[in-house]
């Protein structure tokens, strides 16, 4: 059985500036699938309405699930032949989904006189409409059969499969540009896309978190271990959320002042057979962590 | 918890009909008297914005002595100055990379100020300073010394040598100059002695604003601490990316700001220097 939770926190910074929070998340839970979706709302000058872009990437991405699972048998059968090309296919129907929403949310609300103020004429001319709503997406999929993901821009997603070891693995999409980072507002965004698939391994529990999150860490094994925490916290999922929104609201605070959003689906009657092997790992990754730090300190003159 | 005014729709809400939460709807609101001391996901520390400082230090033959006994206080007393200019809201790390015959870390990587102890230096061999440049270069990248997940500020890299490089130094400098983290970070130098050569030192920085000279012990200490400590205060200070009018700016203009900022601290700070009449390096070399 399939379960999940989402948050996203507004940071530090955005609440001092008089921002509104840019990053939305979202989570749905089926008999046959489980998907968890983050967004991060660019939020400079020229993305002046990625807040809103942020939810429609998000609601974008489950309604693209949500019409591919209209037959879930079906698309059971069919996803794992095919793979790479309906995952292209979901890409592409979210770009869609997204682009629909963004048009129509412009053609009720106009830019206002405000929004133009901070331009010139000449700035704002330059500026193409779906970018006033640019956002990032990632989106994390547990199926019955397989686990996959689709990310465009930064962010971060975390999958502990039957080992109990947390790994990132989406494989990075090479032909984006490095030094431009990608958004689902981009005119090429359907191929800017990042993704992976697995039907070999069973998942546990899956996370999508935005950038807010990855930034408040020191290192990336503090990144990892902190999805294997809260996954041996799940089964008690009711009593501990709220430590989870207050550690999210504490890391967006004293950590980058980033917004933070974090969503996560799992098995939780997988969890509770793995669940020795999961605090196992937690007492192993401590032991890792004072290791690394002994070694840290070592001079070497 | 007390006074919690988390709203958290996405946690309680309906699986069929889902609901994407944008915090500009459902807005989190923070509560300064949030308490977080039963957090047991604190195992996992919150790391706040970084700024790395990397000290250059020429610990050829010509430093032995006085120098290099000087060189060795001064550092273990700055580091609590540097210390509590971390303790707001930026993370600072310490890197020293040594440089005599062979180039040499004295930690295998940035180490936070809390955790720095100072190793004192020996002097000996010759003055490899290109090599220093290359191996600063190699270190100074997201896949090696800056591969913190949490932001960075741009480095600061301080220099401190008593000579002319041995070896082709400019080979060095221009690998290093290819660097973005060297084209951000702020620069400056110290030539400690009669022998270092300033025009060396400019180049290194790129501009003579950002060099200064010590001739004595007392002059060593406090040219050191000036550097430290000025190029930290801003090295790790948050500098807008839009002027008076909105008007967005690049992140060069930035980084140039803050460089041209440092250069004039450094000389209005060793200007108000009251001379010391303590025994110059060069007396008896």
């Amino acid at each position: 059985m399939f379960n999940g939770f989402s948050h996203s926190v507004m940071g530090a910074s955005h609440e001092k500036t008089g921002l509104v929070c840019q990053d939305s998340s979202a989570y749905k839970v089926t008999d046959h699938y489980a998907v968890a979706v983050v967004a991060d709302g660019h939020g400079s000058k020229k993305h002046f309405r990625s807040h809103i872009g942020s939810k429609y990437a998000v609601e974008s991405t489950i309604e693209a699930i949500e019409r591919f699972y209209e037959d879930p048998e079906q698309f059971e059968e069919n996803f794992p032949k095919n793979h790479k090309m309906i995952l292209r296919n979901i890409e592409k129907q979210i770009i869609a989904n997204w682009n629909n929403k963004v048009e129509k949310h412009l053609k009720e609300n106009p830019v206002t006189a405000e929004e133009k103020s901070k331009f010139t004429d000449e700035e704002f001319e330059k500026i193409l409409p779906e970018s006033y709503y640019g956002s990032t997406l990632i989106a994390a999929v547990a199926g019955k059969k397989f686990t996959f993901g689709v990310q465009i821009g930064d962010g971060s997603l975390v999958a502990l499969f039957d080992d109990g070891k947390a790994v990132m693995p989406m494989e990075y999409n090479e032909s984006a540009p490095a030094n431009v980072t990608a958004s689902i507002c981009n005119s090429n965004a359907a191929t800017m896309f990042s993704s992976f698939y697995t039907d070999k391994k069973h998942l546990i529990a899956m996370y999508a978190s935005t950038d807010g999150l990855y930034t408040s860490f020191g290192s990336e094994y503090d990144f990892l271990d902190y999805h294997t925490i809260i996954t041996g916290q799940l089964t008690n999922l009711e009593t501990f959320r709220q430590v989870i929104v207050n550690n999210l609201t504490k890391r967006s605070r004293y950590g980058t002042e980033d917004d933070i959003s974090l969503s996560c689906v799992f098995d939780s009657d997988f969890l509770t057979e793995k669940e020795s092997l999961i605090k196992e790992k937690i007492e192993e990754n401590k032991k890792l962590a004072a290791e690394r730090k002994a070694e840290l300190l070592k001079k070497q003159v | 918890m007390s006074n919690e005014k988390i709203t958290d729709a996405a946690m309680n809400g309906a699986l069929d009909g889902f609901e994407a939460v944008s915090a500009a709807k459902e807005n989190t609101q923070l509560d300064n008297s949030l308490d977080f001391d039963d957090d047991p996901l604190s195992a996992t520390g919150v790391s706040r914005k970084s700024l790395v400082i990397f000290f250059l230090i020429d610990t050829s033959g010509s430093m032995k002595g006085k120098k290099m006994g000087e060189l060795n206080t001064v550092m273990e007393e700055l580091i609590p100055e540097i210390r509590r200019v971390g303790e707001a809201d930026t993370e600072v790390k310490v890197a020293v990379l040594t440089f005599s015959t062979d180039v040499r870390w004295m930690y295998s990587t940035p180490i936070p100020i809390e955790d720095f102890e100072w190793a004192r230096l020996r002097a000996n061999g010759v003055t490899s300073m290109g090599a220093a440049f290359k191996e600063l270069s190699l270190r100074m990248s997201r896949n090696s010394f800056l591969n913190s997940p949490s932001l960075s500020f741009a480095p600061v890299i301080f220099l401190m040598t008593d000579g002319y490089p041995s070896d082709d130094y400019r080979e060095g400098l221009k690998e290093l100059q290819s660097n973005s983290w060297y084209k951000f970070g702020l620069k400056a130098a110290l030539g400690i002695g009669n022998e270092a050569n300033d025009d060396v030192l400019a180049e290194f920085t790129g501009s003579k604003d950002t060099v200064v000279h010590a001739y004595s012990g007392g002059q060593l200490a406090q040219m050191i601490k000036i550097i430290a400590v000025t190029s930290s205060q801003i090295g790790s200070k948050s500098m807008t990316l839009s002027d008076d009018t909105g008007r967005e700016i690049g992140e060069e203009d930035v980084f140039a700001a803050k460089q041209k900022l440092l250069g004039q601290q450094i000389q209005e700070l060793v200007g108000s220097q009251v001379e010391e009449s303590d025994v110059p390096f060069d007396t008896g070399w």
